[in-house]
């Protein structure tokens, strides 16, 4: 049921969202921030889909479904462009400490720059790797793996 | 294992060597050490001093896959005279190829003078001596002198028993770890914390004389390389700014610090001088290019890039000239270490459906061997001695120990430690 909301959501956004290149300036000032930023971040949540993307082992690279949520996520992060957002990259436990680090790193790289891409100003933007130190889930099973690997974007105020 | 009922039995004591050691090892003797002071009472009396130094020695010893300590046993107490002139004949008939002979003496300013001889018995010859002024408090220290000057004389290579070890010791749940930097010496004494465990610190890697150590902290919000001084306790960042900063590792005369440092998507390996400075860039690769080990002799660095796809290991010339891949097992090579005897390269190795294992290969790739068989070991570092790695193996809740095996492969040993514990850094020898 929730899903399907959300999904109205999306589509809503999608047909009234430019492409990257031809975006116009936003008519309207956007709104001071007057609401808390717990507020804020269930909203983005809730508009977004996920602030959470996830990846394939050992890798980097955006797959569609996280193309996807990043896409909803720079149509509402452009509608508030005075937060401040730090993008969180992750890795998983099987990976070596350095290299997780490193892949962590790149992820969050990649999304900050697919943000960037899709018209979200890059002084809006930090990125920072936990490696493999913060998990959101235990364990070394296939399914639980994949759940680490992940970019978590956090609006910070 | 030797069960502790074999010591007692000196003259048969060989027969109670396990299998696998009796080809290579060595019997080596350890009657008690002596003294030639009158004062014979108390707990800290040079005589009470000479008889746990030497049950430290047997203890120390007895890790070795190289010699078979017996004793020390009380009835084997002998003048201080005997020290420099032993019974050959009397260690030899016992089976013994080695026997330790030491004095432990008081000095008039309080501090004490530790001695220690190793004689061959079948040569009736000296071997190797040392000898140490100590505060009464740091006898161990002289003692794992003795240990080393004893392995060293029976197998060529350096004793590795006044080391240190840091690593990182862990504590609460598995997704938010207090993580501290923690040091001990490398029989678990000495405990002590460098960091507070108010940030996550990674990597500890101690300067060859273990005076300073590089690690990897949390503290201004993202990964970055800091040096703390042990001494003093004084930490700063090695690097002013820049990106993220990780994988620290000082070069053999500890003059200079190679590490990882992020610019964008694109991860390289740099070298800077240890006091600070500008760093200097030696990889250019697009891919991430981390973990450097310096050889022995500063002149080549190892490390690991996925610049072909997955990750490898690479070696390349200190100024990052000549960088060429060498290994080609297959599956993902990890966190190479350069022996201290430049003879081989450690690394983890993460094969497909079968885990994550440490192994060694010679610098341009060949002879490699596996050495454990683990599902999650990393983190190899190598012993003084060149003949052991110790490593870190998650066990099957996630929870790390640290764990010692030796290049003749068998069973990978726990090392104890008061907390879970992960990425140990075990130094050379001190002096």
């Amino acid at each position: 049921m929730r899903r399907a909301i959300l999904v109205v959501v999306l589509v809503g956004s999608a047909a009234s969202a430019q492409l990257p290149g031809l975006r116009k300036r936003e008519q309207v000032p956007p709104a001071p921030i007057a609401v808390g930023i717990d507020a804020l971040r269930g909203e983005f949540v809730a508009q977004s889909g996920s602030a959470i993307v996830y990846f394939g082992g050992d890798s980097s690279v955006l797959t569609p479904p996280a193309r996807a949520t990043l896409a909803a996520q720079a149509r509402w992060l452009m509608r508030h462009p005075d937060l401040v957002v730090r993008i969180e990259g992750h890795a998983d436990p099987s990976d070596t400490r350095d290299h997780a680090l490193a892949v962590g790193a790149r992820r969050a790289e990649e999304v900050r720059d697919y943000l960037v891409l899709l018209g979200v100003p890059a002084a809006q933007l930090t990125t920072l790797s936990w490696g493999k130190e913060r998990p959101a889930v235990m364990g070394t099973a296939p399914e639980a793996l994949a759940l680490n690997r992940r970019a978590v974007t956090i609006l910070v105020r | 294992m030797i069960a502790r009922p074999a010591f007692l039995l000196l003259g048969i004591a060989c027969l109670f060597a396990p299998a696998s050691a009796q080809e290579r090892a060595a019997v080596i003797a350890i009657p008690p050490l002596t003294t030639p002071d009158e004062k014979d009472s108390g707990a800290d009396s040079p005589r009470a001093i000479a008889w746990q130094a030497s049950q430290l020695i047997a203890s120390d010893l007895r890790t070795t896959a190289e010699l078979v300590p017996v004793g020390p046993d009380q009835k084997d107490y002998y003048s201080y005279p005997e020290v420099t002139a032993p019974t050959f004949s009397r260690w030899r008939a016992k089976g013994a190829k080695f026997v330790l002979t030491g004095f432990v003496r008081s000095r008039p300013d309080g501090r004490l003078t530790v001695g220690c001889y190793v004689y061959d018995t079948l040569k009736g010859a000296e071997v190797g001596r040392t000898g140490f002024v100590v505060a009464p408090g740091d006898w161990r220290r002289a003692a794992h002198k003795c240990s080393g000057i004893a392995y060293s004389a029976a197998t060529g290579a350096p004793g590795g028993f006044d080391t240190r070890i840091a690593y990182v010791a862990e504590s609460g749940p598995a997704n938010n770890r207090v993580k501290r930097i923690a040091v001990m010496d490398s029989d678990g004494n000495n405990q002590s914390f460098v960091t507070a465990g108010d940030t996550i610190v990674l990597t500890p890697r101690l300067s060859p004389k273990a005076e300073t150590l590089a690690f990897v902290s949390f503290v201004e919000s993202q990964a970055q390389v800091r040096i703390a001084n042990l001494a003093s306790g004084d930490q700063h960042p090695l690097i002013q700014n820049g990106g993220m900063s990780f994988a620290p590792r000082f070069s053999p005369d500890g003059k200079r610090i190679a590490f990882s440092m992020q610019a964008g998507a694109n991860i390289d390996v740099y070298v800077a001088d240890s006091n600070g400075g500008t760093p200097q860039r030696l990889t250019a690769s697009p891919g991430v290019d981390t973990d450097p080990s310096f050889a022995p002799d500063g002149s080549r660095i190892a490390f690991e890039s996925d610049r072909s796809g997955t990750q490898q290991l690479y070696v390349m010339n200190a100024d990052g000239s000549g960088q060429r891949r060498i290994s080609f097992g297959g599956g993902w090579y990890a966190a190479p270490v350069w022996s201290p005897d430049g003879e081989w390269i450690a690394f983890a190795r993460r094969i497909p459906g079968a885990g994550a294992r440490i192994g060694i290969m010679k610098p341009d790739g060949s002879g490699e061997k596996l050495l454990t068989d683990g599902s999650l070991d990393e983190g190899p570092s190598w012993a003084a001695s060149g003949r052991e790695l110790l490593f870190q193996r998650a066990g099957p809740d996630g929870r790390p120990a640290l764990y010692k095996v030796t290049l003749a492969g068998g069973e990978a040993r726990r090392v104890a430690t008061p907390q879970d514990a992960s990425d140990p850094d075990w130094s050379g020898a001190l002096d």
